[in-house]
């Protein structure tokens, strides 16, 4: 019988996201030089709003907010975007390899450890799936997102679990349209988020969810995890990571202007009912950063509008229709005296209207 | 020799992994940019940061961090240098390191020791041929280059 392998698993428990984000340097950075072995972490914030890598302060996150309700800022070394992240919620990530993983690929390896992961979160008793490119969903509704980062052939890739949640909290963290925090608009935000205590009716035991979770990767990777702490070598360098990472230089260190990103809004009102979109366009690159559409329109499955804001993120302004046809012609779905026309319509006009602002700007 | 339709181009030169390449400039500045073996190992390219002009980057510490996906990491870097400038284009449009990888240039970068043999750590040429189609086949990567 093949004995298996060892991999690490360490619970650093509820920090405070300099910390947390301190321990992200410290273990990837290790795992590139050697000092680190392959590790599941577990991690929990004490509230925070966390920047993707990329992105800047001042245009993703409410920043007064933030100071009033003393919710730290903190900038991730992985991609992606803006979140809110507390107590209610667990985090885990693997350091690991490009020749464990047998891949290079960037999105094998990601739909790999979502997978395993959703398998995991499915054993506490929810159809928890994979969502491409980086969520993973029960019923639609997101419960875990996800993001990596690489240091030559090491990689991190981390998720959260929403085990309760506050939307309407996220909803004031986040910069987004003004519209989105009517009543209504956190009604529907909260029809797609999904949390543990919401699914299973009481706040599940979290020992159970962590081990639910191990398993899973455990499982996938044919290996066993053994309980560790951080060696002495990296509780060297998780001193100097910190000493950069919690200071704002770091934290505001891609600070654009917040009028880079527009959010452009439009309303429509076809024969299959009143659609309202708002987007959110990256000025110098001409690209749709996000997308949320509402309306009392009929679609089934009524997925379907957040599986197009999902297939939308990203898209360069001159590929939209095309990019919702395309979705289109592979998504199976009922629409009650609604075309594809008519999102083109809403999107297209919501865009145009910023041309003209622009123009008199 | 069949690359699994990643280009090459001899003339540059290239990390032992194939991860970047990087030309000299007549004034003694270099060039650095990607590999079609990279910007198909990251997919759409979705951000691209260059250290500040000015700013010392050591052999090791990036001159630059891609991100891609949701995956974010470095451009390595193997020369003890100075960045002149980022590639105003790239910054604006990363997804031109997906559509003209050689074309491209990331960084414009001086090395700190003009008198050093800098390109000493790369391999070039029909040699660096061999390596890159090796890595290629070894770890079945076959190049595409994304429309934008």
């Amino acid at each position: 019988m093949q004995t298996k392998q060892t991999w690490r698993v360490i619970d650093t428990g509820l920090r405070r996201a300099a910390e947390n984000m301190a321990l992200n340097k410290t273990l990837l950075e290790g795992h590139q030089q050697g000092i680190t072995p392959h590790t599941l972490r577990f991690l929990q914030f004490k509230p925070s709003a966390l920047l993707g890598f990329h992105q800047s302060a001042e245009q993703e996150l409410r920043i007064d907010y933030c100071a009033e309700q003393g919710i730290d800022i903190q900038r991730r070394i992985t991609g992606g975007g803006a979140i809110y992240f507390d107590e209610t919620q667990i985090g885990w990530e693997l350091y690991l390899d490009k020749q464990t993983l047998g891949t290079a690929d960037m999105s094998k390896i990601a739909r790999r450890i979502c997978e395993a992961a959703a398998r995991g979160i499915s054993t506490l008793g929810v159809d928890a799936r994979y969502r491409p490119r980086n969520d993973i969903e029960v019923d639609g509704r997101k419960i875990s997102g996800t993001g990596g980062a690489f240091d030559g052939d090491s990689i991190l890739y981390q998720g959260t679990l929403l085990v309760d949640f506050d939307v309407e909290r996220m909803l004031r963290v986040l910069r987004i349209p003004a519209e989105k925090l009517s009543d209504k608009a956190i009604a529907s935000a909260r029809e797609r988020v999904a949390n543990l205590k919401d699914l299973l009716g009481a706040v599940p035991d979290m020992v159970r969810v962590k081990q639910s979770i191990s398993q899973a990767f455990a499982e996938e990777f044919g290996v066993v995890f053994e309980a560790g702490e951080l060696n002495e070598q990296e509780q060297a360098l998780y001193g100097e990571s910190l000493a950069e990472i919690d200071t704002p230089e770091w934290v505001y260190q891609h600070n654009r202007p917040a009028n880079e990103t527009a959010v452009l809004e439009n309303i429509v009102k076809s024969e299959g009912g009143l659609m309202r979109v708002a987007v959110s366009v990256d000025q110098a690159r001409q690209r749709i950063k996000q997308i949320w559409i509402t309306g009392d329109f009929f679609v089934n499955p009524r997925r379907m509008v957040a599986d197009l804001e999902a297939a939308l993120k990203d898209t360069p302004i001159a590929e939209m229709a095309e990019n919702v046809h395309r979705f289109f012609d592979h998504y199976p779905v009922e629409m009650l005296l609604l075309r594809r026309e008519d999102f083109i319509t809403a999107i297209t006009g919501a865009l145009d209207g910023e041309r003209e602002a622009a123009g008199t700007a | 020799m069949d690359c699994n339709q990643c280009e090459f181009r001899p003339e540059l030169y290239y990390d032992d992994e194939f991860q970047i390449w990087v030309s000299r400039e007549d004034n003694g500045d270099y060039l650095v940019g990607m590999t079609d073996i990279s910007q198909t190992i990251a997919g759409r390219i979705l951000h691209v940061r260059v250290r500040r002009p000015g700013t010392r980057r050591p052999m090791g510490k990036p001159v630059a961090t891609l991100e891609s996906g949701k995956w974010a990491g470095p451009v390595p870097n193997l020369m003890d240098c100075i960045i002149v400038e980022g590639n105003q284009a790239v910054l604006e449009q990363p997804g031109l390191l997906n559509r003209d990888p050689y074309g491209a240039w990331i960084a414009r970068v001086r090395p700190m020791d003009a008198n050093q043999d800098v390109l000493a750590p790369f391999v070039t040429g029909e040699q660096a041929r061999k390596g890159y189609c090796a890595r290629a086949q070894a770890e079945d990567i076959h190049c595409k280059r994304l429309k934008d």
